[in-house]
């Protein structure tokens, strides 16, 4: 079966959305009997006025000699097929919540309502043409909500897993992943003033910025952390991440409201580890709950730290949140091969 | 600096029209550039096609990379101020292939307008580039015949053409190419019935199902009591294989019917210091192969052929004095990547 995986993209730049893509693309081919390809259609968003042209541009393109489409993100899922299905990565959110959030790029004058509508619209006639769609919950939800379509949930399982194995349980909590500040590794930071001095806290992972890195580092010089905070910036091999998980006492991770669980949630359980983590962090919080596979605090560095000591202080109750995150986490079998198997049922 | 590469692309389908994409890609990305390699679909049907043309057209790449390579037809449709063709082909039933059976619309009021309409977007995009490199004489000739556009020809070279090697002369004429009736490979195991000399001959590559062609050319060398002499295998040979099988081969063979370019078996023959055997007919093999120089350019009839692979086995010394001119040949002609890189980016 020829399956073609088809995604937006803008040029040069890369990000979770196109390692899963990419990822998807070889498990596809990994599977007995499936020959799997990827396109990638440019998409440009500004000005807004663009976004009917980039709607056209997907609806008029056709596809040759493939069995099955699996559509990502807005528009590139409009591109029209017999045998269509979604796995839902992004609708265009500027015209759903972002637009009630007042956080849209498209202007509230009577042409963006236009645009937006259009935008909807195209949703509409391409969702029933679908014969399955795939999302996570949240994305579902909202699906759910501005379309009135059904998603069955699904999340991107770990690449990895055989890396992320557990170990030892040391002192530190390790907190992986891109930084920045919608990430708050400062409050981690911040946090580490107020804590014991038998805790230590390692971050880890590629700044987005210079600021974001110097911000981090003039935290710790300026509360005279160096001997218990370690930040080891810039990007890191899959190897040296799992490593840092491995030998964690816990792993830390505070989004601000994020659609998914998160690699670094999946790679804590995947390694028996806890996950502290605040009470707006979004989609971790379906399956971290307070007291039973980590800790959910205020996102404040006085209750990040008060998690902290606790973590610290009792041992056995961190390590046995870790050990019911990894068996929480493998019951709810979002691995790739169950993945395809869903894709393509 | 960061480059943008456009072309359409058949899903599932490998080709030469991806390699020549990929291998520039790389050598790109060697010399130290940013490099977005963007496949479109296309489906050639003349009831969609101009829909799928107006998607390419409204395609905005202009602020996100400094150049706009585009190769395969219609990615030169995308908009750009810095926009570089590498041409290697037309719509060709709507050019030259108009008067053959390939004819995807009749020749009436309505097909001819459709044709029409091909031409008219071609020669605005077309004008569009700053500059239209083509892979061969014969492309750039359709180009000043159809749409009279001057244009340079570039000839896209192998990714690794040092790998190549030659370990001497054998008893094998060898030909790796795609196993179809277009490629004539039929022509050599007759022409191999005409030889007197003990020369033997190799045929081997993929082809495209169902296995027709393959299973006649089984049934020739059975028939023409050729067994112990040629040897036959319809798969695809990697790239250390093929290397391998050139480097001890007396000549190459690649007699393809009216081809737009040389091919990349006489180059890659070329790389190994071997003789390239080909017809008057194959078209742009012509522009690499001069007769007696760096091969034989012989008759498309099985008893030149047959002479000249008599020649090539009997003359050793002949043999690899036109091997060593083959390779001489593709450097005189600037087949390399460095001079490639060079012009589509001046």
């Amino acid at each position: 079966m020829k399956v073609l995986v088809l995604n937006s993209m803008v040029p040069f730049l890369k990000g979770g959305a196109e390692a899963l893509a990419y990822h998807l693309v070889q498990k596809l081919n990994d599977t007995r009997g499936v020959h799997a390809e990827l396109v990638r259609i440019p998409f440009k968003w500004e000005p807004a006025e663009r976004l009917i042209d980039e709607i056209l541009i997907c609806r008029s393109m056709r596809l040759y000699g493939t069995d099955m489409m699996i559509g990502l993100k807005f528009p590139a899922y409009l591109v029209p097929h017999n045998r269509k299905r979604l796995w839902l990565l992004h609708q265009f959110r500027q015209a759903y919540d972002l637009w009630d959030t007042g956080q849209s790029n498209i202007p509230n004058t009577s042409r963006g309502r236009e645009i937006r509508h259009a935008i909807i619209e195209a949703d509409n006639r391409c969702f029933p043409d679908c014969d399955k769609i795939f999302a996570t919950r949240l994305v579902a939800k909202r699906l759910q909500h501005y379309n009135g379509f059904d998603a069955e949930i699904m999340m991107a399982p770990l690449n990895d897993p055989e890396l992320f194995v557990g170990g030892d349980y040391g002192s530190y909590v390790f907190c992986g992943g891109r930084i920045n500040a919608a990430k708050r590794q400062h409050l981690l930071v911040e946090a580490m003033r107020f804590t014991r001095n038998n805790v230590k806290l390692v971050v880890a992972g590629p700044p987005d910025t210079p600021s974001d890195a110097a911000r981090l580092q003039d935290l710790v010089e300026r509360y005279n952390l160096n001997d218990r905070v370690y930040l080891d910036l810039g990007f890191l091999t899959r190897e040296w991440i799992a490593k840092y998980v491995n030998e964690a006492l816990a792993c830390a991770y505070l989004p601000v409201d994020e659609d998914s669980v998160g690699y670094v949630t999946m790679e804590a359980f995947s390694a028996a580890k806890a996950i502290l983590t605040v009470s707006d962090a979004g989609g971790l919080l379906d399956i971290v709950h307070d007291g039973d596979t980590g800790l959910v605090v205020q996102p404040d560095p006085q209750s990040l730290a008060t998690a902290i000591n606790r973590l610290a202080n009792d041992r056995n109750t961190t390590i046995e949140m870790g050990k019911e995150g990894r068996m929480r986490w493998n019951s709810m079998n979002v691995t790739w091969p169950a993945t395809i198997e869903r894709l393509l049922a | 600096m960061k480059i943008a590469l456009c072309a359409s692309f058949l899903p599932f389908i490998n080709g030469g029209g991806r390699f020549i994409v990929e291998w520039l890609e790389r050598k790109l990305v060697e010399n130290g550039h940013e490099v977005e390699r963007i496949y479109l679909p296309f489906v050639e049907d003349f009831r969609d096609m101009f829909a799928q043309m107006v998607a390419y057209r409204l395609i905005d790449l202009t602020e996100s990379c400094d150049r706009l390579i585009a190769f395969r037809p219609p990615s030169y449709m995308l908009r750009h101020p810095c926009k570089i063709l590498w041409f290697i082909h037309h719509f060709r039933f709507y050019y030259d292939l108009w008067n053959t059976e390939y004819r995807p619309v009749p020749d009436s009021v309505a097909g001819r307008a459709i044709r029409d309409m091909v031409f008219a977007a071609d020669n605005v995009t077309l004008r569009e580039a700053r500059h239209i490199f083509t892979n061969s004489r014969t492309v750039s000739d359709r180009l000043r015949q159809f749409n009279g556009i001057d244009s340079e020809v570039l000839y896209p070279p192998l990714q690794d053409p040092e790998r190549f090697r030659s370990d001497g002369y054998g008893d094998e004429i060898v030909c790796i190419s795609r196993i179809e009736h277009h490629k004539r490979q039929h022509l050599l195991i007759e022409a191999l019935s005409h030889t007197k000399a003990p020369v033997k001959l190799r045929i081997c590559g993929d082809s495209i199902p169902p296995p027709t062609y393959s299973d006649e050319l089984k049934a020739l060398v059975g028939r023409l009591g050729l067994d112990g002499r040629v040897v036959f295998e319809q798969r695809w040979i990697s790239e250390e294989e093929k290397i391998e099988l050139l480097a001890t081969a007396l000549a190459v063979a690649y007699v393809p019917f009216d081809e737009d370019s040389y091919g990349y078996p006489s180059l890659e023959g070329s790389h190994a210091h071997k003789a390239i055997l080909t017809t008057t007919d194959s078209g742009g093999v012509t522009e690499l192969v001069v007769d007696s120089v760096n091969g034989y350019v012989c008759a498309p009839q099985p008893q030149a052929l047959g002479e000249a692979m008599d020649r090539l086995f009997l003359d050793r010394s002949r043999a690899s004095a036109m091997g060593r001119a083959a390779y001489q040949r593709v450097l005189d002609l600037g087949i390399t990547w460095e001079n490639v890189v060079q012009k589509l980016l001046a």
